[in-house]
């Protein structure tokens, strides 16, 4: 489903990505681990085509597309999701007509037929229900003010509402409390499906207790430098990231 | 991705709606002032002597002042002697006694500005004042609000009709000495709103002006009044177009607001004169004084405003806070684009003790547009414990528009706090990165973040309109982007 | 004649009257800036409040007073005279003028570290002048500004300080401006002179005082040049007489990665002003200006900043704070200008006043001017008075009302005068504020 061949990406001329190959397969789910700095970030944001971030080489396949060719939203309206570390704040954008807007434009760009606002709703109720997120917030806008494990709870819960063939979640465990962890791999694995594939970006094998990766990758230097199964993010738990780095160096 | 100068080009070119000019034989006078020309105005009206003084008084004064000359605005000098003072469509016997009687040349011009004048047809529980150049055409749902004992009518009939009131209260909040282009209004104006609500009643409906300019080389100076006796409510709503012309066409209104004890005006403007194109050449100069008086104690006048059009815009819709807890509010957006230059603001005068006041500012630059807020918040000696709080902010599109905050404060109360708070910003990368990665177009998701940036806004509009509101801003500012 | 007239006359017998003892006069360079500054002192009309500059800040009680330029004895000043203003432990290497002269028996000659120089005006006019040439009148706007025309066309005494590139100066430096036993109405006009070569780094300390009723005008103003990477900490401390007249005009140019850092602490005078003004000449530069003011006794005290940003990536912030009592009165006026050019330029500007009294007065205006979008800038003003909240739950510990309103201020005031890095000089300015706060809440 997604090929990427020795990708590298520049951010204002600095090289980031070094040549990253990766390969996901339809339904798989695959844990990217790694120090800080190491470019995940820069891989979820160059994949959904963050301005900024320059391909200096390499390419990406989704579904047989070249994906680096697209806008932003042109892949989004192909089911690329990216869940963000830093979820951005929309001042005085209601929470609920941002998820319709995006949703109806993903419908749109695919011939689907648009939600009419009685559908969307009782759609929203359920996902909401799945991410535990409260109801008040989705009058809210979008994001401003929401604590930092409601915002991620609310990038799941768009995720639930647009059900992308790729999720990216960059970070998506990171700074929450062991009960909202829960509540968001249950989110993640309700989703969990044989036509769509996860990259989880995460710090922490905790995560991973409760969504059970297919693959686990570590990223140093902006570059893959070790893959394996499940077993590989616990060896880091245990000897953190120091004897890869020196392998790798 | 974020909006280059070039795509900014695109949002400056995006179409003006209400540019066509509709083809009606009127009865225009030529260019010129002198007293004559103000004589003739006055005999048109068909006006008491006394109107007529009041005229010349103020004319005799114009001629001491000298033009304004602004820190922020740039225009070429008004040749105030080639415009036309008065030009209305030609009537067929006395002006219209009912809307059957309106030429339905004109009927049909508001129906394509989506106004219609027609009751049946008409936006429920909005009733039209329809001033087409100098006149008031048509007034709609006059028998149902005077049911209410509300008088809705045009400025003219009020002089005639309504004498006691009209002498009571004109002048008595913006006086012909206050500015150079309120005393020119003074002295020529020719038609507008006349609104009084007696004591306890709430207005049954949203009472709304539509200015129309149409005719070339006139300069329309409109004059309103609304009056609202102790415990009355009204809510009154403005529009504002005009053809799309080369030249310059000045607009100099002057609105009176007066809240007697208890009572409550809400006043909004969706302000939508002809720009200009993109080279600056024609457009409206929309230079309007308004005030409002909170006379009585625990008043309440409110000011929204959506100003989108006009090649310059300079006003300042006031508050007097003189009765003892009364509120005054001013929530404005005013988008400038192409060369247009807009310098507006509000002033809050807290006179009375326990007075109010919120100013929310929202100001859109784009293309080479300039936009200036400038207000006054004054805390008078005896406006104990008076609290005040100001939030202007600005965000500028492209890199060749500019965005300006000149707040003045003046406090002579210990008790009295005033808070002020302005911020600078544009569109964040990263917020058009986050709506398109959930697959919204660029576009979009720039109508979006503006939209959101203006809400606290046209959270203040009636509900009608706000929709409207919104729809006027995504056209502004459409093509905004690639 | 008309008042404005008799004003205009004293502008211009002062210039008239002031060839004949002014230093330098041979100097071709120094002739031509006086001859500019003269003919715009004719020029230019006298402030009033129709001007923006002047519109709040009541210029007419100091216009009317004829001053005329204090007489040049000095000489009976003794080293026992300094010592009541010095502050307790602290070292510095120290410039003192009085009643506008320098005074060299009281002032640090020798031994100053290599590549600094401390000097005065009138001396180094009769010496080697070749830096100043270079740099007198460069930064300051006299075809604007009367006030700054005026010191220019009349300058005649001032300290000079130059530290080489790369010095970074081991004590701070302090210029001492004593204002004696004037009876008449002296107009006392330092002009000074700051250069820190690039990298170089220093500590200046200003501080006004004069004693007694004197009611004199000190109309004082220094250009900084701060080159490349050089770094200067400024801290003012006005303490004029109560009858006094202040203008201090700081004209700051600050080259590429230069940091400055200013703080103006205004106790003193009948009537202050001071007018700060900074450019950058490239990216990289940062500037933080700081102020606290008092303003009691039917005192004016009125501070304008002009921050112009006409290059990219600099940064400013500007925080005063103000505190008024009696029937003090204050002004500020608060400009940050961004130009087209200047793409991220990251400004801030704060200004918050307490008023203590039913007869005080504020007049605020900050303003912003952009015309670059790329920008972080923005602008905060509060006036208000002590929080009764917070009085009140000082007081429900047991703290009498007067300590608690005292204890506020100072708290309020605290921000400001922690910008201070100097031990010594912060202690004395906490005290100083504290003592005036004393008086305001008698008073009150
Ligand atoms: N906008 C940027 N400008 C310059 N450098 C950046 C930018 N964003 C990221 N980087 C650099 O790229 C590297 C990788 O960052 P990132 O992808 O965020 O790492 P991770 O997510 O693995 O912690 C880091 O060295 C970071 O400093
Ligand atoms: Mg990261």
């Amino acid at each position: 489903m997604l090929s990427i061949k020795n990708l590298q990406v520049a951010i204002e001329g600095k090289d980031i990505l070094r040549g990253l190959n990766l390969d996901i397969g339809a339904g798989e789910v695959h844990a990217i681990m790694g120090p800080n700095g190491s470019g995940k970030s820069t891989l979820s944001h160059a994949l959904a085509g963050r301005d900024g971030y320059q391909v200096t080489g390499g390419e990406v396949l989704f579904d047989g597309r070249d994906l680096l060719a697209l806008e932003p939203e042109q892949r989004a309206h192909l089911g690329v999701f990216l869940g963000m570390q830093y979820p951005v704040e929309l001042p005085g954008v209601n929470n609920m007509m941002f998820m319709r807007e995006s949703l109806n434009a993903i419908r749109r760009a695919r011939g689907e037929e648009e939600l009419d606002a009685v559908a969307f709703m009782t759609r929203v109720r359920d996902k909401a229900r799945l991410v535990d997120l409260d109801e008040k917030l989705l009058k809210r806008n979008v994001n401003a003010g929401f604590s930092g494990g409601e915002k991620k709870r609310n990038e799941i819960l768009q995720m639930a509402m647009l059900e992308p063939k790729l999720a990216i979640l960059d970070e998506t465990d990171s700074g929450l409390d062991i009960d909202a962890l829960r509540v968001i791999a249950g989110g993640v694995n309700a989703l969990r499906s044989p036509e769509r594939s996860i990259i989880l970006i995460t710090h922490y094998q905790r995560l991973l207790d409760y969504i059970e990766p297919d693959f686990v990758h570590v990223m140093v230097g902006g570059r893959i430098v070790r893959s394996g199964d499940k077993s590989l993010a616990l060896e880091l738990e245990e000897k953190g990231y120091g004897w890869i780095e020196e392998e790798a160096a | 991705m974020s909006p280059t100068p070039d795509t900014v080009d695109e949002l400056i070119r995006s179409g003006y709606q209400h540019g066509f000019v509709t083809e009606i034989e009127s009865d225009t006078v030529p260019a010129g002032l002198s007293e004559d020309t103000i004589r003739m105005i006055s005999l048109k009206k068909q006006e008491p002597d006394w109107m007529l003084e009041w005229r010349l008084k103020a004319y005799r004064h114009w001629l001491t002042l000298e033009e304004p000359e602004w820190a922020h605005v740039q225009h070429p000098p008004i040749d105030f002697q080639a415009i036309s003072y008065y030009s209305a469509p030609k009537k067929k016997g006395d002006g219209p006694k009912s809307l059957d009687e309106v030429d339905p040349q004109l009927l049909d011009a508001y129906n394509k500005l989506g106004i219609p004048l027609d009751e049946q047809k008409a936006l429920a529980g909005v009733a039209v004042d329809a001033v087409f150049d100098s006149v008031s055409v048509a007034t709609t749902f006059r028998k149902n609000l005077a049911e209410a004992g509300v008088i809705f009518c045009a400025m003219s009939e009020a002089v005639r009709e309504h004498p006691e009131l009209v002498q009571k209260y004109l002048g008595s909040v913006v006086p012909h000495t206050d500015n150079y282009f309120a005393c020119l209004n003074s002295a020529v104006f020719t038609d507008g709103t006349f609104v009084f609500i007696p004591r306890g009643v709430r207005c049954p409906m949203e009472l709304s002006t539509y200015f129309r300019i149409n005719e070339a080389k006139t300069g329309q100076f409109e004059r309103t009044l609304i009056v609202a006796e102790e415990g009355s409510h009204v809510s009154y709503l403005e529009g504002c177009t005009a053809p799309m012309r080369d030249e310059n066409q000045l607009h100099a209104a002057v609105v009176e607001l007066i809240a007697l004890e208890d009572a409550r005006i809400k006043y909004s403007t969706v302000q939508n004169w002809y720009p200009g194109d993109e080279q600056g050449r024609g457009g409206i100069y929309n230079f309007v004084t308004k005030r409002g008086d909170c006379r009585g104690d625990r008043s309440h006048i409110s000011w929204t405003q959506v100003e989108t059009g006009s090649a310059i815009t300079w006003k300042y819709p006031s508050c007097i806070l003189r009765g003892n807890d009364s509120v005054g509010e001013f929530y404005s957006v005013a988008v400038t684009r192409g060369m247009q230059q807009a310098d507006t603001g509000t002033k809050m005068i807290h006179l009375g003790r326990n007075t109010r006041s919120t100013i929310v500012s929202k100001g859109i630059s784009a293309g080479q547009g300039q936009n200036t807020y400038r207000g006054l918040v004054r805390m008078a000696q005896r406006a104990e414990n008076a609290r005040n709080h100001s939030q202007c902010d600005s965000l500028l599109i492209g890199d060749r528009c500019g965005a300006h905050t000149f707040p003045y404060i003046e406090v002579r109360n210990p008790t009295a706090k005033v808070e002020h708070e302005a911020t600078t910003s544009k569109i964040s990368e990263d917020q058009l990165f986050y709506c398109r990665q959930r697959g919204l177009s660029e576009e979009n998701a720039v109508s979006m973040i503006v939209n959101g940036f203006c809400k606290e806004v046209f959270n203040e509009l009636p509900m009608e309109f706000a929709v409207e509101a919104q729809k006027l801003l995504n056209i502004t500012l459409e093509g905004a982007v690639g | 004649m008309m008042t404005a007239d008799l004003q205009r006359s004293w502008v211009e017998q002062l210039i008239s009257d002031a060839n004949a003892g002014l230093p330098g006069q041979d100097l071709a360079w120094l002739d031509s800036a006086r001859a500019d500054a003269r003919q715009a002192v004719a020029e230019l009309p006298l402030p009033n409040r129709k001007q923006e500059s002047w519109r709040y800040s009541a210029v007419e009680s100091l216009l009317k007073n004829s001053f005329r330029p204090a007489p040049d004895d000095v000489s009976e000043l003794q080293a026992l005279d300094l010592q009541n203003w010095l502050l307790p432990a602290y070292e510095a290497y120290r410039l003192v003028f009085a009643n506008g002269h320098f005074v060299p028996q009281l002032s640090s000659g020798a031994l100053l570290p290599a590549g600094v120089t401390l000097g005065n005006l009138r001396t180094a006019l009769a010496g080697d002048s070749e830096w100043l040439a270079r740099w007198f009148g460069q930064t300051a706007n006299h075809t604007e500004h009367l006030f700054t025309a005026l010191n220019t066309a009349l300058a005649n005494d001032g300290a000079l300080i130059h530290i080489a590139a790369g010095v970074e100066v081991d004590r701070p430096i302090e210029v001492v401006y004593l204002s004696l036993g004037q009876e008449t109405a002296a107009l006392v006009q330092p002009r000074n002179l700051v250069v820190l070569e690039a990298g170089a780094k220093a500590t200046l300390v200003e501080r006004f005082i004069g004693s007694g009723e004197a009611g004199y005008f000190n109309n004082n103003l220094t250009e900084i040049a701060l080159r490349d990477g050089a770094s200067l900490a400024h801290y003012r401390v006005q303490d004029e007489s109560r009858n006094a007249w202040h203008l201090s005009s700081l004209y700051l140019a600050q080259d590429r990665d230069s940091r400055y850092l200013g703080t103006t602490l205004a106790f003193g005078a009948g009537w202050a002003r001071t007018d700060y003004n900074t450019r950058f000449s490239d990216q990289g530069a940062a500037c933080e200006l700081n102020g606290l003011y008092t303003a009691g006794d039917r005192q004016v005290t009125d501070f304008h900043v002009n921050v112009q940003h006409s290059v990219p990536g600099c940064a400013s912030r500007e925080r005063f704070k103000g505190i008024l009592f009696g029937k003090g009165r204050a002004v500020f006026d608060g400009r940050i200008l961004v130009d087209k050019q200047a793409q991220h330029t990251d400004a801030h500007l704060t200004n918050d006043n307490l008023m203590l009294t039913r007869d005080a007065e504020v007049d605020t205006k900050p303003q912003l001017e952009i015309y670059a979008d790329d920008v972080k800038c923005s602008h905060g003003t509060t006036v208000g008075q002590l929080d009764p909240e917070q009085v009140f739950y000082l007081r429900s510990r047991g703290i009498a009302v007067d300590a608690a309103r005292k204890m506020l201020c100072l708290g309020f005031a605290g921000e400001i005068i922690d910008t201070v890095e100097l031990q010594p000089l912060r202690e004395y300015a906490a005290g100083r504020l504290a003592d005036t706060l004393n008086a305001a809440v008698v008073e009150e």
